[in-house]
């Protein structure tokens, strides 16, 4: 090979990894810092802003602990995005599977309507979901957030399932079925069983909806005891003299289980993207 | 029970749709059409009082175009970013899964989080970027003070954190495109700006439309990001419609005109996407 085309070749693979190097910067340096800071000092974050922190310090930490009502924030969004989780597994799996094996007129209007409760505008629900709620007393409760995310999630859940189920043959039921298997063991044996990717899609994004959840939280919950992280770290910007060592620390918590259910699983965060699966 | 099962699971479907999705919609659209002092006092009919209200007043007009403004540029900058970070993930170099997993992160944040992480790296003195200006000789940048920075910098933050959708979704697009078409073209002679106009984006199109849809609906409706930043200041530069719909309904108590925003913005979102779905059929049903 020639030289001038070798240079060109050198060239080109500088221009690609440095091109690398400007997206794992731009994608990643936020969140480092975010990490960096919770670690950092109260005194090093004031004067000294060096990319790596000199000395590692729990401090942010145990004051975020011992100071504010993380604990229990964080005890409520977890209940909140598991049961959100798990009401919203029930439903969509039980519609989405209905539609599809049922014969029956008007099963695109179910279909076409899920996918306009997808453009909902968050506020046009909220408005009267606080109205209804609040007539009954069961605002500010996590009942009530829980209510809320699955006006977002069950659709999300239903419109993804409903493609999962639709290209499952029905043969394998039937073949269950003539095997001595009733309808709900087919379901039960055999569905499902095949259906755990799509399972785990729905599953995660339901989490991943409910607990970065900010919008349904400000307008249900009014009481600190209910607060939930989100609502929380938004609350303590305004509360007591910007104590960023802390805010990051409750940031770096909150982002946790994200990152280690990415790790873990990030197949289905891809899969979920890629079928439109998600609103935000 | 097996003859049942099905019939079940769609009555508790049935059900469960109308308590959550179509009973609060109808709802919100019923509120739209009634006045209602305070959140105790019984709705008095005011018909299509608080439409006129609101049509007749400039906020709502600021917001709207608000709206179309941030959801434009940050759709626009979302899918050229989107794209570019696409191709360059496509390539094949040592590191590219970790990249991968890289460029995803910011998507996976609350949106709080990623709202206090700027903040705090652009706080007044202690931020890293404030720092970085100032070392680099450059003035202060006032990031939410002035009406057009405000702007430009939740759109930034706005770009920063979904991005990664259209990245890893157009990504996924790239992986199906056969690779004998890119060496046809190059037999052909196309250099690599030929070859991404005539064989890449052709091929995405369907993608594409989709991706642009599904982002700009979101974009269109986001309120908690604004709300954040700005809170639909300063002097209402920032305000859109969710933001407005907002301030009507919970700090002035005002549900009547609070729906009748929600509501317009819902139709001026259905105009627009059926609008979308005439210019740009989806010749590919999903």
């Amino acid at each position: 090979m020639s030289q001038a085309a070798d240079a060109k070749r050198l060239a080109g693979r500088a221009s690609l990894y440095f091109g690398a190097l400007v997206i794992a910067v731009y994608s990643a340096f936020p969140i480092y810092w975010m990490i960096a800071s919770s670690f950092r000092p109260a005194r090093e974050m004031l004067t000294n802003p060096s990319l790596i922190p000199h000395t590692i310090t729990f401090d942010n930490y145990h004051n975020l602990l011992a100071q504010t009502d993380y604990l229990r924030q964080f005890a409520n969004s977890s209940i909140v995005a598991l049961s959100t989780v798990l009401l919203t597994m029930v439903l969509s799996i039980m519609i989405a599977y209905g539609v599809t094996r049922q014969r029956m007129r008007g099963k695109q209007i179910i279909i076409s309507g899920m996918l306009y409760a997808y453009m909902f505008p968050p506020l046009l629900l909220a408005i009267p979901l606080f109205s209804m709620l609040n007539s009954i007393g069961l605002t500010d409760t996590l009942f009530s957030l829980v209510i809320s995310h699955l006006t977002i999630t069950m659709p999300l859940g239903v419109w993804f399932l409903w493609g999962f189920f639709k290209t499952m043959p029905f043969e394998l039921e039937e073949a269950a079925m003539v095997d001595g298997c009733s309808r709900l063991g087919a379901f039960l044996r055999v569905v499902l069983p095949l259906s755990v990717p799509g399972l785990v899609t729905v599953a995660i994004f339901a989490f991943l909806l409910s607990w970065t959840d900010y919008t349904f939280a400000l307008v249900m919950i009014g009481s600190d005891a209910n607060k939930t992280v989100p609502l929380g770290l938004a609350s303590m910007v305004g509360a007591f003299d910007l104590r960023w060592g802390d805010i990051m620390a409750g940031s770096t918590l909150i982002a946790l289980p994200l990152f280690v259910a990415f790790i873990a699983l990030s197949r289905y965060f891809v899969q979920g993207l890629t079928a439109g699966a998600v609103k935000g | 029970m097996t003859r049942w099962l099905l019939p079940g699971f769609l009555f508790v479907g049935a059900l469960a749709t109308l308590i959550l999705i179509v009973g609060p919609a109808l709802y919100a659209i019923s509120l739209s059409f009634y006045e209602q002092q305070s959140l105790t006092a019984d709705p008095i009919w005011v018909g299509l009082n608080n439409y006129a209200t609101v049509l007749g007043s400039a906020e709502f007009w600021n917001a709207l175009g608000n709206g179309f403004f941030y959801a434009g540029v940050a759709i626009l900058l979302q899918v050229v970013l989107g794209i570019g970070f696409a191709l360059l993930l496509h390539q094949s170099f040592r590191g590219r899964t970790l990249l991968r997993g890289l460029a995803f992160l910011p998507y996976l944040l609350p949106t709080v989080v990623a709202v206090l992480t700027f903040k705090w790296m652009i706080d007044g003195s202690l931020g890293i970027v404030t720092i970085l200006v100032d070392d680099l000789g450059l003035p202060p940048i006032y990031w939410f003070e002035t009406e057009s920075a405000a702007m430009m910098s939740v759109i930034l933050v706005s770009v920063w954190l979904w991005t990664p959708f259209v990245t890893t979704t157009f990504l996924a697009g790239l992986q199906t495109v056969p690779v004998q078409l890119y060496e046809a073209a190059r037999v052909d002679g196309a250099g690599p700006i030929r070859r991404f106009f005539h064989v890449t984006l052709p091929m995405l199109r369907p993608i594409l439309t989709v991706i642009i849809l599904l982002r700009g609906v979101w974009m269109f409706n986001k309120f908690d990001i604004i709300w954040l930043t700005t809170g639909g200041g300063p002097l209402g530069a920032t305000e859109h419609l969710p933001v407005l719909a907002y301030r009507q309904a919970f700090t002035l108590f005002d549900i009547g005109n609070g729906a009748a925003t929600a509501t317009l913005s819902f139709l001026v979102l259905m105009v627009i996407v059926t609008l979308y779905f005439w210019l740009f059929p989806m010749d590919e049903k999903k």
